[in-house]
């Protein structure tokens, strides 16, 4: 399909960063009619696990539950011509292809074709992958490698309107559609693949997570309603990243410069299934208001193996759980509740492996955290602890529920929850391995 | 004045590894940074919470200084003790609010 753009580029637009993003950035960018497609990104480490556990209660679950609330007010403008690609597939791509199928039939938009790229699940060949750590004991409940841009590409330039994938390398999410339109190979390639590197983020890249010196953060009011990353790329791989006019947020040389170089360890280095990006020579300029201009991605050729995470499941469980204390002398208090819990677990349980703190003062930074300036007015005190079995996280919630009897005075607020031991190991098999392939919702 | 200041930052991880970026605002402040926050003292900083060495990728042409601790995050942040998930990015104020007892005004 040829860009809607008159100038030779094409324009798409990042509308979701994670599995859990808002919905309406991406609806406003459909609407808008001024991109050519847009990427969703909804597919993370946790999200992963998450989507492995649905598909083994069914076989046509493990692809993100919220496929039909993502993709019912985005279908009519795939209609349109605005294509969508995005791994929402997670576990399940083929299954997800099903239900955008059902629910294109359902909206009265038959002649949508839909297709979903598989292969990147390598569960039964986890005993051929290159391991980075020694793989003691443990389950694995899922092995997905990275897949590139190859078969999004292969089903885009087959007409699709919309590709569901599972675990593909967000850049390539990103950067297929603009690829197969655009024929870019080479730096013009490495240049689209840097723009999905900035734009998989969604909001992160338009004035989320981000405070500047000495400027106030965005009002309350813009970031409820945070307009979404939109690209506009040239032949060459340059690109302009704005933000559509009239949408809030703030798009700027400083904040795309977090993002460029977000989770990129080696800057000269980045791997993708695609190329190996080099971004110490990309430039970045203020091109207006909200609008950046970025040029000088540079790539070395695509590595000859691909990174797979693997999701190997411990035994036993880890129980969080949390208990508030308010009013005069809180803080002294909380801190007496944390001293019985330290006791009793490791007294009365026998546990090692847990922690206890208090949120307000160290329960995300731990010793790293600011020292305490004033007494808080209330606070919880949190314990978290490895347990080997349920039976054992139970006892550890018992623990902490009992100080409301038999703690310090006026022990309130509980919740507790209970998470999985997955742990995710990285790891490498050689690229002629792992095949993606393409799967047609439709009869074709 | 602190790194703060004169920077912005963002935390993120992939796996065992907890990846830092600070940017300065001018060519001055990239200096500073440059100059005083070595993978040394990013380490000692981080260190107060998770262990490991950092590795520091300079990058001036977007004055733009990345702090890389490759064996930050045992197991991945899923696998961390910490309340709830992705405690992570809120990692990055251990350097927004390192101390730029050198930096002349």
């Amino acid at each position: 399909m040829a860009s809607r753009r008159d100038d030779g580029g094409y324009s798409i637009g990042a509308g979701a960063g994670f599995a859990g993003d808002r919905i309406e950035p991406a609806v406003r960018m459909a609407e808008s009619g001024e991109v050519d497609a847009i990427a969703l990104e909804c597919l993370a480490e946790r999200t992963l696990i998450n989507a492995l556990r649905a598909r083994r209660i069914s076989a046509e679950g493990g692809y993100d539950p919220r496929l039909v609330r993502r993709f019912r007010p985005l279908l009519p403008h795939v209609a349109r011509g605005c294509r969508v690609v995005t791994n929402l597939g997670a576990a399940n791509p083929a299954a997800a292809g099903r239900a955008a199928r059902r629910l294109a039939l359902a909206l009265g938009l038959p002649a949508l074709r839909i297709a979903a790229v598989i292969g990147d699940d390598v569960l039964e060949r986890v005993r051929e992958v290159e391991w980075t750590q020694p793989i003691e004991d443990g389950e694995w409940i899922g092995a997905h490698a990275y897949l590139g841009l190859e078969s999004i590409v292969a089903a885009l330039a087959d007409g699709a309107d919309v590709v569901v994938t599972g675990r593909v390398a967000d850049s390539s999410l990103v950067a297929a559609a603009p690829m197969q339109a655009l024929g870019l190979e080479g730096q013009a390639l490495a240049g689209a693949l840097a723009v999905g590197h900035l734009l998989e983020c969604g909001g992160q890249l338009t004035g989320g997570n981000l405070t500047e010196p000495g400027v106030p953060d965005l009002p309350a009011e813009a970031l409820a309603s945070l307009g979404y990353p939109v690209a506009d790329i040239a032949p060459d791989g340059s690109a302009t990243i704005r933000l559509l006019d009239g949408q809030p947020g703030r798009l700027n040389v400083v904040s795309s410069t977090l993002q460029l170089l977000y989770e990129v360890h080696d800057p000269h280095a980045y791997f993708t299934p695609d190329a190996v990006l080099d971004f110490t020579g990309i430039r970045l300029e203020a091109t207006g208001h909200n609008r950046v201009r970025m040029s000088g991605a540079r790539a070395a050729p695509r590595p000859e193996r691909l990174k797979v995470i693997g999701f190997l499941a411990r035994r036993g469980v880890i129980a969080d759980v949390e208990i508030a204390y308010a009013g005069t002398g809180a803080l002294a208090r909380a801190r007496l509740a944390a001293d019985v819990l330290r006791l009793r677990l490791a007294r009365e349980l026998g546990l090692n492996d847990f922690l206890v703190d208090l949120v307000g003062v160290d329960s995300v930074l731990g010793a790293g955290s600011r020292p305490l300036v004033s007494e808080p007015p209330e606070l919880r005190v949190h314990v978290s602890a490895r347990c080997d079995d349920a039976e054992i996280a139970q006892a550890v919630e018992d623990e902490v529920y009992a100080l409301t009897l038999s703690g310090p005075s006026g022990g309130s607020g509980l919740r507790s929850e209970r998470r999985p031991r997955v742990e995710s190991i990285t790891g490498f098999l050689p690229r002629d391995q792992v095949v993606g392939r393409i799967e047609w919702a439709n009869d074709r | 004045m602190k790194v703060g200041d004169i920077a912005a930052g963002r935390a993120g991880d992939k796996g065992d590894t907890l990846d830092l970026t600070l940017v300065a605002y001018d060519a001055h402040g990239y200096e500073a940074l440059t100059r005083l926050i070595s993978a040394e003292r990013a380490a000692s900083a981080l260190n107060r919470v998770v262990p490991g060495p950092v590795v520091r990728y300079e990058l001036p042409d977007l004055l733009a200084l990345k702090f890389v601790a490759p064996v930050a995050l045992p197991g991945g942040v899923h696998a961390s003790l910490r309340a709830g998930l992705h405690w992570q990015k809120a990692a990055i104020w251990l350097l927004l609010e390192l101390e730029l007892d050198g930096l002349e005004q």
